[in-house]
Parts: C-alpha cells; sequence; structure tokens
C-alpha cells in the first residue's frame, strides 16, 4: 500500500515537471512559426490535451466493457470508467478552450460549426451527460449498468471527432501527429517539445485518474462500512426490544433476525 | 441510502439513514433536469452541426459551378490568396482567391485577420453579387505543418557557414 502511494507521488512529481518542460520548452525555445508566429506555441498544449481526452474515453470504454462483461464484473471497472471520464471531460474542456483561445488571432472567430469543433462539442456534452446520468438515484450496481451503456454510446463520437478532418471540409486542419501516414509535419525541436507535451500530459491524465480511482474506491469502502454498522445497530435495537418484552412477560411471536432487512 | 429493519415489534421506528460521503446528494429530479438540459444542448449542438459543419464550404470552384444555384444566399468560399491581387481599400481590403483553376474577385468589408496573406488558404463568408464573392469575414485556414521562422538562427548565430 505505501510503496502504491509512493509511485502514485513519484507519478505526480514527473508529470508536473514534464508539464514544467514543456512550457519551458514551449515558450522560451522552440522558435516562432513561419506562418503563424508566436501563436504556434499553443500546439504544446491543444494537441496534448485533445489526445487525453481520447485516451481518457478509450480508457472508459475499456472499463465499461469490463463491467458489462459478466466473467469481469466488478464494480472496480465501473469506478475506473467514472474516473477516466471525469478526468476526461476536463481534458475535453480544455481543448475546447485552447482551441477557441488559439482559433481568434489564426483563424480571426473564437469558434465555428465546422465538422472538428462541433464534433468536439457534441463529445464533451455526451460525457458531460454521462457523468450526469451516474447522478440519477438508483442502487450501486443499476447506476454501473446504465453508465456502462452510455459510456460505450458516447464513445462512438471518438473515431468521429478525429475522422472528421477527412470525412468533412473543416476550417480545422487536418490532423498534424496521428495523420494518414503518421509521419507529423513538425519542425525539429518543435516536434521534440510536441513529443514531451504529449507524455506530459498523458502522465497527468494518469495521475488524476489514479487518484479519483482512489477516491471513489474509499466513498464505496466507507458506504459499505456505514450500512454495516447501520445494521448492526438496528439489530442491537431488536435485540434490546426483545429482551425487555422478554423479561416483562410479554409473549409474542417475534423473529430474532428483526423481520425483512430492506 | 437508508437501511430499514421491519419488525413487528418496532413498526414505527423510523428508517435509519446512512450519510454517504459523496457531496450533495442528487435528487432524482434534479438529475433528470440537468440530463434534459444536457440533451436540449446536445439537440442544439446537432441542428448546428447538420445545417453548417456537413458542407462547411464551397471551393470556389465548386461555388462558381453552382452560382445560379447558390444566387445571393450567404455561404462560406474556400480558396487560396492569389499573390499580387490583395489591394486595400477605404472599406477593407480587395482580393482574388483561386481553387485548382478557377479564380474569384473578392471585396472584402472590414478589417482581414492578422495571418491574411498572399498564398494563404482562406475561408470567407458572404454572397456573390454580380462577378463578385462580397465578402465580411475572412477566415484562414490554417496547414497541419508547422515550420519553424528561422530553423538555422542558431546554427549561423557566429555569423559562419
Amino acid at each position: 500500500m505505501k510503496s502504491g502511494k509512493f509511485w502514485v507521488r513519484l507519478l505526480a512529481v514527473v508529470a508536473l515537471l514534464g508539464v514544467a518542460l514543456t512550457y519551458w520548452l514551449g515558450l522560451f525555445i522552440t522558435p516562432p512559426d513561419v506562418i503563424q508566429g508566436q501563436l504556434v506555441r499553443l500546439l504544446y498544449i491543444h494537441p496534448s490535451v485533445a489526445w487525453v481526452a481520447y485516451l481518457a474515453y478509450g480508457v472508459t470504454s475499456v472499463g465499461s466493457i469490463l463491467y458489462l462483461w459478466k466473467r469481469t464484473r466488478s464494480l472496480k471497472w465501473d469506478r475506473l470508467a467514472a474516473a477516466s471520464a471525469e478526468v476526461g471531460v476536463v481534458f475535453t474542456a480544455l481543448t475546447l478552450i485552447t482551441g477557441s483561445i488559439w482559433g481568434r488571432p489564426t483563424w480571426h472567430v473564437w469558434w465555428t460549426w465546422d465538422a472538428r469543433l462541433t464534433t468536439t462539442a457534441l463529445l464533451f456534452l455526451l460525457y458531460l451527460g454521462y457523468l450526469a446520468l451516474r447522478k440519477v438515484p438508483a442502487p450501486r450496481d443499476k447506476v454501473a449498468v446504465r453508465a456502462s451503456v452510455a459510456g460505450l454510446v458516447a464513445f462512438i463520437d471518438v473515431p468521429i471527432v478525429h475522422q472528421s478532418v477527412v470525412w468533412w471540409k473543416t476550417l480545422h486542419q487536418s490532423a498534424t501527429v496521428f495523420n494518414a501516414s503518421l509521419s507529423p509535419k513538425v519542425h525539429g525541436e518543435m516536434a521534440w517539445t510536441m513529443l514531451i507535451s504529449f507524455i506530459s500530459f498523458t502522465l497527468v491524465y494518469l495521475w488524476m485518474t489514479i487518484k479519483r480511482y482512489q477516491i471513489e474506491t474509499d466513498i464505496d469502502e466507507f458506504d459499505n462500512l456505514e450500512v454495516e454498522a447501520a445494521i448492526a445497530e438496528r439489530l442491537r435495537e431488536v435485540d434490546e426490544l426483545v429482551n425487555s418484552k422478554t423479561s416483562s412477560g410479554t409473549r409474542e411471536a417475534i423473529p430474532r433476525d428483526g423481520g425483512s432487512i430492506s | 441510502m437508508g437501511v430499514g429493519v421491519e419488525s413487528p415489534v418496532d413498526k414505527d421506528v423510523d428508517w435509519k439513514t446512512v450519510k454517504s460521503l459523496r457531496s450533495r446528494p442528487v435528487t432524482a429530479t434534479r438529475a433528470i433536469m440537468v440530463l434534459l438540459l444536457i440533451a436540449a444542448a446536445l439537440a442544439f449542438v446537432i441542428y448546428k452541426g447538420i445545417s453548417n459543419a456537413i458542407q462547411y464550404f464551397y471551393t470556389a470552384q465548386q461555388a462558381v459551378a453552382q452560382k445560379s444555384q447558390l444566387g445571393s444566399k450567404t455561404f462560406r468560399l474556400e480558396g487560396i490568396v492569389v499573390p499580387g491581387s490583395i489591394r486595400d481599400t477605404q472599406s477593407g481590403v480587395d482580393f482574388q482567391v483561386r481553387f485548382a483553376n478557377t479564380y474569384v474577385p473578392v471585396v472584402e468589408i472590414g478589417s482581414p485577420p492578422q495571418l491574411f496573406q498572399p498564398t494563404i488558404p482562406v475561408v470567407l463568408v458572404g454572397h456573390f453579387q454580380g462577378n463578385y464573392f462580397w465578402s465580411n469575414q475572412i477566415m484562414i485556414k490554417h496547414t497541419a505543418n508547422y515550420v519553424a521562422a528561422h530553423p538555422s538562427r542558431i546554427k549561423n548565430a557566429g555569423g559562419g557557414s
């Protein structure tokens, strides 16, 4: 357990250092772009956070499948799916915000309804809906089943977002890194900085998801303990009542277990 | 979350409520209202997507070919700014865009964006009026390539070859 905590802390430190390194390289070391000039510096954040959002929803889908599959059904998969979706929503919001900040001076608009932007907004809303669905009161296993189905349905939008720049005409440029030939057209140190950015934000995602998963696990365990304590307390009350009635000479048919527990 | 013991001897005893660590317990009504709000937002985005994103722009070539159907309707037109065609005017800027071998003269009302320059791909919002495309918005369509402005700046810092 202690060694687990150590690795999580180490992950946090490495992620933080990676992000700091990305900022330093992105802001001070890398050159301006021949057309965009200094605006290119947002390139070291925007594609990486978008990638993390895809990754997060991918993990949510895997967690959902593993929960729905009876052989692997366990609440731990549902917790993982939820934790990852929550982080994914944060990163999708960051994708939309950083894209908008870059779009205003580059494209000359904060927002436009092209296919990439529209499908990304859809993605954000779909997973926001996923998180809202989890809040609808229901037994824990029912929440997990509903959420798993919703998580898988929402994931359909991820490949659509990625392919939107290929399938439709868009203002948004085509994929820089994950293009058809998998050959990023980015100059030397700009490419290295971008790679460091991808790794750093992936580590940030991992750390955030692990922490969120741990919190969910702790809450579930706490809730179970509370329920067990409440049952024990009520059984004690029944025992006391039975004893007092027995000692006062009352003879009634009283079930030892106090009746049905719901 | 509630746990109750239904017993013939303590029927009037209240159900025990167990407090969860989860912040702010949400009622079903509230959760469903939030879901409905998200569903409405989804419907709006889908509507905007269908009415805009599917045919986000016409290339200059497509626009000229469909000029009679487009009439004076406002739409988005894509093309590359033709070098040597840019001319500042009192109301904005005039220039030409090209797609393949089709050229469209453009009258832009308003100031162009900071990255506006010859050979850059643009998406213009406007309509045809005669042979001209009257635009009131220029959007820059950036490529997926990122090229350093001065790739040799460090190597040549000392003036060496």
